[in-house]
């Protein structure tokens, strides 16, 4: 849409150039450190000028996000960002509006606008960093924390059911869900330039560790003995190949997904699904979203980036048509379009 | 026997209402009151009294927890800081609009918006003249010691009992956090079923042949009707001005000045009392310990007395008009606040009566 495209830069911006002059006041050895070193890397190379970019957040320690990104900022309220993005990208559909939010903040408290903003499909970027846990309240626990787990709400283990995010999004009818982790900033970087790139809501989900209050939460797929067998790296258009050796691989049988290796009972690399993020039906996309060890590797990379009318495109036609169709062309239109009096 | 311990604020309502014989905690994490949540936790009060302790999803999920959970009778609490107590106001004012009785305690930190973690009583207009939507008004009990945090958590389920509305504890950061020497109550036990058919007839408790039909509603499309009903709640609060009003006086008999502070402000106060008299100056000190109903006529009857109020909190100056409509103007009341997480030091409150009372 000619009328919704954001500025392009006219000069190459470096990493440099996003990076604010604030104080980080994350703790050392946080997640949060890489996801925005990937976000600096990756402003630059989506070419857009750095005054239309939007970086908004709701409150938590990753909600303190837009402070360090030298870009504009909307540090707003808990649980609210995502109706706040909304509200910033209706109202100037010529920013790039970029969301940063808690596994607490979307899923526990925001959980209603989470929803709809994707229902709606309105065209932002989502970084949803899933630690697990509520990192600046001090360690309670989170609609995403794992079952049984010790925290400062759950002397006993907790004794919720955690949400699996990705399948929250794509039953919400999430056009686009890509998953990546603290530990792998060149996936992350990637990732979020295919969010860039799409139309609609993108939701990343980010998979951080909080080193104070639920350290290694994340190590049965992040830790190096562990990680080759428990990642699953999607690309498009390539079978889904995992392990060292890349002898490994997820093939369909009785509905299921289920993990093979080549080679043994006869199974080759043909038995091994190939990837698609861009068709259209999200079912394979959402057992692959709810893929985790140790029976399966959990599936990192793009999921899924099908093609849907956003809102914003929608609300562009509906001004178009009314436009067209409007008896009203012109002021002297508009003037005489109600009741008129001529005062003789 | 006496049973002393040494408690945080936040820690001292949590045990307090465990031994009031509280049936269910709905919270969510906020500074500067998670531990009130977190000390439950701990507690593990199911596998002693039977307490239920639930953290929500949100502050809107934890109210309409406690409504559901008041609807059956039961006593039932809640707690937040401020930015989770402006959330809570739509379920307030319909527990209010139900006659339902619950505790709610808000352990205040300065605001708008976000604000700051730090301390304040900058929520006490929201406290005592609505907060929510519609005629209806909190019963609003304000602690200035761990003692009391702990003291009115079983006050305030009794008084929510009594007049079927809820209570609020309005704290602050300072009292919340504060660690105090208190003296706790024996366990009360939990309301029996018994209890609840014979105490509380409109309670949710099943549709038995010898009672009619219930529903807990606050809605009257019939106008006339919910005028009757408003009447009602007004007729209420009124017997709440006539009889629940709780104060206290420091220094007044021979005062020619007068202090009215609140919680942590009223002990600040009571410092500066002491300072103000070492210089001579003979100040006084009118704690309310209910900010609703106010403690009108003691003020009305000091106005006589005194020759001008300080009135110290921690805002811009929110209780300072209810000082100025006890007293109707008859002599000089002014403000004095630190605001923002500041907390205000003897000498300042010593200074600002010097300079807008005395001296002005
Ligand atoms: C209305 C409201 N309720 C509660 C809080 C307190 N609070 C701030 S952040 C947060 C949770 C943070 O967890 P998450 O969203 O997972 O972010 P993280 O800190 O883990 O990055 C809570 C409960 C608040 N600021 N506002
Ligand atoms: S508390 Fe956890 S999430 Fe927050 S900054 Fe520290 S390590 Fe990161
Ligand atoms: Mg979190």
């Amino acid at each position: 849409m000619e009328n919704y495209t954001v500025e392009r830069s006219k000069v190459e911006l470096t990493k440099e150039d996003f990076v604010s002059d604030q104080m980080v006041k994350w703790c050392p050895g946080c997640g949060d450190h890489a996801i925005l070193s990937s976000v600096a890397n990756v402003f630059p190379k989506i070419g857009y000028r750095k005054e239309n970019f939007c970086l908004v957040s709701g409150i938590g320690c990753s909600s303190r996000f837009p402070y360090y990104v030298n870009t504009y900022g909307f540090h707003s309220i808990h649980g609210r960002a995502a109706a706040v993005s909304s509200g910033v990208k209706i109202a100037n559909p010529h920013l790039s509006v970029w969301m940063a939010t808690g596994d607490g903040d979307s899923l526990a408290i925001g959980g209603n606008h989470f929803i709809h903003i994707i229902r709606r499909n309105i065209d932002i970027n989502i970084m949803l960093f899933n630690n697990q846990i509520y990192g600046l309240t001090k360690g309670q626990y989170s609609p995403t924390t794992p079952m049984g787990s010790f925290t400062k709400t759950s002397p006993q283990g907790t004794i919720e059911h955690p949400f699996n995010p990705g399948e929250l999004i794509l039953g919400a009818q999430g056009t686009f869900f890509a998953r990546g982790v603290d530990t792998n900033p060149k996936m992350m970087t990637e990732i979020m330039f295919e969010a860039a790139r799409h139309d609609g809501t993108s939701v990343v989900e980010i998979l951080q560790n909080c080193v104070i209050f639920a350290d290694k939460t994340h190590a049965q797929i992040t830790s190096k003995d562990l990680r080759d067998d428990h990642q699953l790296h999607l690309k498009n258009g390539e079978p889904m190949l995992f392990g060292k050796e890349k002898n490994k691989g997820i093939r369909m049988r009785n509905s299921r997904l289920e993990a093979v290796e080549i080679g043994k009972d006869g199974i080759t690399e043909d038995d091994i699904l190939v990837h698609d993020q861009y068709q259209q039906d999200p079912g394979l996309h959402l057992m692959l979203a709810k893929m985790a060890p140790p029976h399966l590797p959990i599936a990192l990379g793009v999921i899924r980036s099908a093609m849907y009318p956003t809102y914003d495109d929608l609300v562009e036609e509906q001004i178009k048509y009314a436009k067209e169709n409007s008896k009203i062309k012109n002021m002297d239109d508009l003037l005489n379009s109600g009741d008129t009096w001529v005062i003789e | 026997m006496k049973e002393l311990r040494l408690m945080k604020g936040n820690e001292a309502v949590a045990e307090a209402a465990i031994r009031a014989g509280c049936d269910g905690y709905f919270g969510y994490p906020i500074t500067p009151q998670s531990e009130v949540m977190e000390y439950l936790m701990y507690q593990e009060p199911h596998k002693t009294t039977g307490m239920v302790v639930l953290q929500a999803e949100s502050e809107v999920a934890a109210i309409n927890m406690v409504y559901g959970g008041a609807s059956c009778g039961k006593r039932v609490m809640t707690s937040s800081s401020s930015p989770g107590i402006s959330l809570k106001q739509e379920g307030i004012s319909y527990i209010a609009g139900a006659e339902l009785p619950c505790l709610i305690v808000n352990v205040v930190r300065g605001g708008p918006g976000l604000g700051t973690i730090q301390p304040a009583q900058s929520d006490y207009f929201q406290s005592t003249k609505g907060g929510g939507h519609g005629d209806y008004r909190l019963l609003v009990l304000a602690p200035a010691s761990v003692q009391e945090m702990a003291d009115f958590a079983g006050l305030g389920f009794e008084l929510a009992f009594k007049y079927r509305n809820p209570v609020l504890i309005l704290s602050d950061g300072v009292i919340g956090q504060m660690m105090e020497k208190v003296e706790l109550q024996p366990h009360q036990p939990r309301f029996t079923k018994e209890e609840i058919k014979a105490n509380t007839p409109w309670a949710t408790y099943g549709k038995t042949d010898d009672r009619g039909r219930n529903i807990i509603t606050s809605l009257d499309l019939d106008s006339h009707k919910q005028e009757k009903h408003v009447t009602h709640l007004a007729e209420k609060y009124q017997a709440m001005e006539e009889n629940e009003v709780r104060y206290e006086e420091f220094q007044t008999e021979d005062a020619e000045y007068l202090i009215v502070a609140y919680g942590s402000s009223a002990r600040i106060s009571q410092k500066a009392v002491d300072i103000a008299r070492a210089k001579g100056i003979k100040v006084g000190l009118l704690r309310p310990i209910t900010l609703f109903p106010f403690p009108k006529k003691p003020l009305a009857k000091l106005a006589t007395q005194v020759k001008g109020i300080l009135s110290v909190e921690m805002s811009l100056g929110q209780m300072v008009e209810d000082v100025k409509l006890a007293v109707e103007c008859k002599i000089k009341v002014e403000h004095f606040g630190r605001y923002g997480g500041i907390i205000p030091t003897p000498d300042e409150v010593v200074a600002a009566l010097e300079q807008k009372i005395i001296g002005g």
